[in-house]
């Protein structure tokens, strides 16, 4: 078994070199690049990774998926709780973007998504229902008066609550009331909340527990983007089941963004001349931005590069399974070509230039990738 | 509510209606707490009985106003009972005492503002804070001008520093119910996810490897052009139909055109304003003809987008309108909150309450509306109790950038009450 593991990884690798003599070539023919050695430094780069690349059985692939973008966004465990926590503590502003991303990156990728047309805005709304309280509850009653009549909810509506519910993992307890007030008849109220390990994680930085009072409130910093990493906890958790987490086209989708993650953090950085316009423009904030070269947005370049990186990345986060289910069709290459308008905020064009903004993610990888490139070369 | 033409005379006096509610209940309310002996605040059940006794006063015939004002009320001495039960063994109750009369006080303040933002006859409109407030949200955020080049110009000035809310002002929370290619060929509706997607697709391949065709207009130029088709390849099954039917309409409003039926190439006037903002950049052939370069930026299309939805206010769509007039009235409202109260205010929760922002927000979207400010449809605005609540909740999913704008905001109303003062 592992030596057929073995086998897969080994082949992906290939593959994966295989790609990136492909788009040598294809760079080879054509210059977008205005900046003087752009096109240079991306085909430098492309070189130096098929040289780097097979070192040490993949390391840089391994360290990149398994240590930082697992760790970050998908966490490898059985552990909700854990899983949550550490796409919780990889928040930045930025970081943000992507994790929007990996819930709206589904939306083009499939018809009936997840959270496709109402259901983004329905989460918001969850958020503000927690913020109204002081217990951390939701009631459904509540939930439902933020859509027209609570008392009688649309049928659609108390779907969503249900699946939104069960996405998030949320528990549920039922208050009976003999005798309503409106109806005096017999009605069963139900609270949600989050666990309680989850809401000990919150305490750190989302929810302010008043223990005098015995009420716990929303901070500032709550938002959907809580509900979007439990999202994201649960997807990670039940990776192996895919029918629970939205069949292929969610496992493809995830795969992309990683897979453009991976690619973005080993562009080199571009030195351009004092007088380029993009140093000028007041969008590029020198500190933490860098021109990158924009040759590997090019269909035929993206196409060789990504069709094998995102089977690395499947391989890599769900195993054979998800390696069987990255599509290699034409829609492959569709959702590949969507990769390249994806992640618009960390990845944005200035004046015709490709820039990257340097959050902690990209930086993590390169660093691998510049410690192995340097021990190797050192060694030799 | 009725869908007659309603006037200025009209609207004003709904909203003062709750706000002149609100301000007697919190100023008595801290009349109530300065005279009474600290320590006495120590046994909250004496809070409970001055509720009651004041509930007791309570004379109004209206029933909606009578149950607004005990709601508030009740609300009031509840958040006044958690900040003693809270504090009470920390801090000396003589101390806990001040800030709840501070606290009170800056929240009267507020309504002082909130209740005097404008008059019934539009006098000395220029000094009033609605007008100095909205004309100066719009001047970031929706500028206006004569024409597209100049509101773009304007738009992108203030771009480095509130790009977020710009692009967040364009895209309605309700987008779900618009339609992309209206009837109306002129309606023009918020930008929808997809859309957005498919203009960053759009600005991507621009930059990336466009064709270059004849400018119809000028001879010897050659501007960019990209295949309409390739725009849509993405897009898996059928998702993005809806927005390939309505390309027309959509590379209209970003100053884009079709020509030969197949490539989206800019507009004349589009071609003018980006060579000025350098997003076009002229280039000098072999053959003497002179090529137009494109590189833009992330906002080149959308904010000409939003220079377009300025320009043509008058047929925007009705969620459009409807956004756009809640996001004014809310960053109004928190901006007069933002410079009155600090920011411990125990009572921040009951101004941010959804109970209390239906009773003011609206009838300021529709003040905003008018002519003198923003100037869009105000029969537009939705009456709906459902709409409303649908609305105000987006309020909790608001971006770090529309906070950072309620700061500079709440600085200016400071601006503006120093210069009142002179």
């Amino acid at each position: 078994m592992i030596e057929n593991q073995d086998r897969i990884w080994k082949d992906l690798l290939q593959e994966f070199i295989k790609g990136i003599e492909k788009a040598t070539e294809e760079l080879e023919k054509r210059d977008v690049e205005n900046i003087p050695g752009a096109k240079q430094a991306l085909l430098q780069r492309l070189n130096n990774m098929k040289l780097h690349f097979p070192t040490n059985n993949g390391e840089i692939f391994i360290r990149s998926i398994n240590d930082k973008i697992q760790n970050a966004f998908f966490p490898d465990t059985q552990d909700f709780i854990e899983a949550f926590e550490k796409i919780l503590k990889s928040r930045t502003h930025e970081q943000d973007f992507i994790i929007n991303e990996l819930l709206n990156g589904f939306v083009t990728s499939k018809a009936k998504a997840i959270a496709l047309g109402a259901q983004g805005p329905v989460i918001d709304r969850m958020v503000e229902a927690f913020s109204k309280r002081n217990d951390f509850h939701i009631v459904d009653h509540q939930f439902f008066a933020m859509f027209g009549d609570p008392n009688k909810p649309r049928s659609y509506i108390k779907k969503q609550l249900e699946k939104l519910v069960n996405m998030f993992g949320l528990l549920s307890k039922e208050l009976v009331v003999e005798k309503d007030k409106r109806t005096s008849e017999r009605k069963v109220y139900t609270f949600y909340t989050f666990p309680d390990e989850i809401l000990k994680i919150l305490e750190e930085k989302y929810i302010v527990i008043d223990e005098e009072l015995g009420h716990a409130y929303v901070s500032e910093e709550f938002d959907r983007n809580v509900f979007i990493c439990m999202f994201l906890a649960n997807t990670a958790i039940n990776r192996d089941d895919l029918e629970k987490i939205g069949g292929t086209y969610t496992v493809n989708g995830i795969c992309a963004i990683f897979a453009l993650i991976l690619l973005l953090s080993f562009m080199p950085k571009l030195k351009v001349d004092e007088t380029n316009p993009v140093l000028r423009d007041p969008g590029f904030k020198e500190n933490n931005m860098s021109i990158i070269p924009k040759s590997w947005m090019m269909k035929q370049v993206l196409e060789s590069l990504f069709e094998p990186l995102i089977k690395v990345v499947a391989y890599r986060l769900g195993g054979g399974l998800w390696f069987s289910k990255i599509i290699d069709s034409e829609v492959n290459k569709k959702i590949i070509t969507q990769v390249r308008f994806l992640l618009q905020d960390v990845n944005k064009w200035i004046l015709g230039q490709m820039v990257r903004v340097e959050i902690p993610i990209f930086i993590e990888i390169a660093n691998i990738f510049t410690e192995i490139t340097v021990g190797t070369d050192s060694q030799e | 509510m009725s869908s007659r033409r309603e006037k200025w005379t009209d609207i004003l006096p709904r909203y003062m209606t709750f706000i002149s509610h609100m301000r007697p209940i919190l100023r008595e309310t801290r009349r109530i707490i300065l005279n009474l002996d600290a320590d006495l605040l120590l046994d909250t059940e004496v809070l409970d009985k001055i509720r009651q006794e004041e509930e007791k006063r309570n004379i109004r015939k209206v029933r909606a106003l009578s149950e607004f004002s005990a709601m508030y009320r009740s609300n009031v001495y509840e958040i006044i009972k958690d900040f003693i039960i809270k504090y009470r063994d920390k801090i000396p109750i003589i101390d806990i005492k001040d800030y709840i009369v501070d606290f009170l006080h800056e929240s009267v303040d507020a309504l002082v503002v909130l209740q005097n933002i404008t008059n019934p006859d539009e006098r000395n409109l220029e000094n009033t804070y609605l007008y100095r407030l909205v004309k100066f949200i719009e001047e970031k955020i929706f500028s206006r001008g004569n024409n597209i080049k100049r509101i773009y110009e304007k738009l992108l000035d203030h771009a480095p520093k509130f790009y977020e809310c710009q692009r967040h002002l364009l895209m309605p929370h309700t987008y779900y119910r618009e339609k992309i290619e209206n009837p109306d060929f002129f309606m023009i509706p918020g930008l929808s996810p997809k859309v957005y997607r498919i203009i960053n697709n759009i600005t991507s391949l621009y930059n990336l490897d466009p064709n270059f065709g004849n400018y119809p207009e000028k001879d010897n130029y050659e501007i960019p052009m990209i295949l309409k088709n390739e725009v849509f390849l993405p897009y898996i099954d059928s998702i993005a139909n809806a927005e390939e039917d309505a390309i027309e309409n959509i590379a209209e409003r970003i100053g884009l055109r079709i020509l030969d039926g197949i490539f989206l190439a800019p507009q004349k006037n589009t071609v003018e304003i980006f060579l000025e903002h350098n997003f076009l950049r002229e280039n000098k052939q072999s053959d003497e003809t002179v090529r137009l370069i494109p590189q833009f930026s992330n906002e080149t299309l959308i904010l000409y987008y939003l220079a377009f939805a300025s320009l043509r206010r008058g047929f925007l769509s009705k969620e459009l309108i409807n956004w756009i007039s809640m996001n004014f009235a809310f960053l109004t409202y928190m901006g007069v909150l933002k410079w009155k109260l600090s920011d411990e205010n125990i009572f921040y929760a009951i101004f941010k309450d959804l109970q209390t922002n239906e009773k003011v927000l609206p009838y300021l979207m529709k003040l905003i509306c008018f002519p003198n400010y923003i100037g869009v449809d105000k029969m537009k605005i939705r009456d709906s109790v459902q709409y409303r609540k649908e609305i105000f909740n987006f309020i909790g999913s608001q971006i770090d950038n529309l906070k950072e704008f309620i700061e500079e905001i709440a600085i200016y109303c400071e601006t503006i009450n120093n210069k009142k003062k002179k």
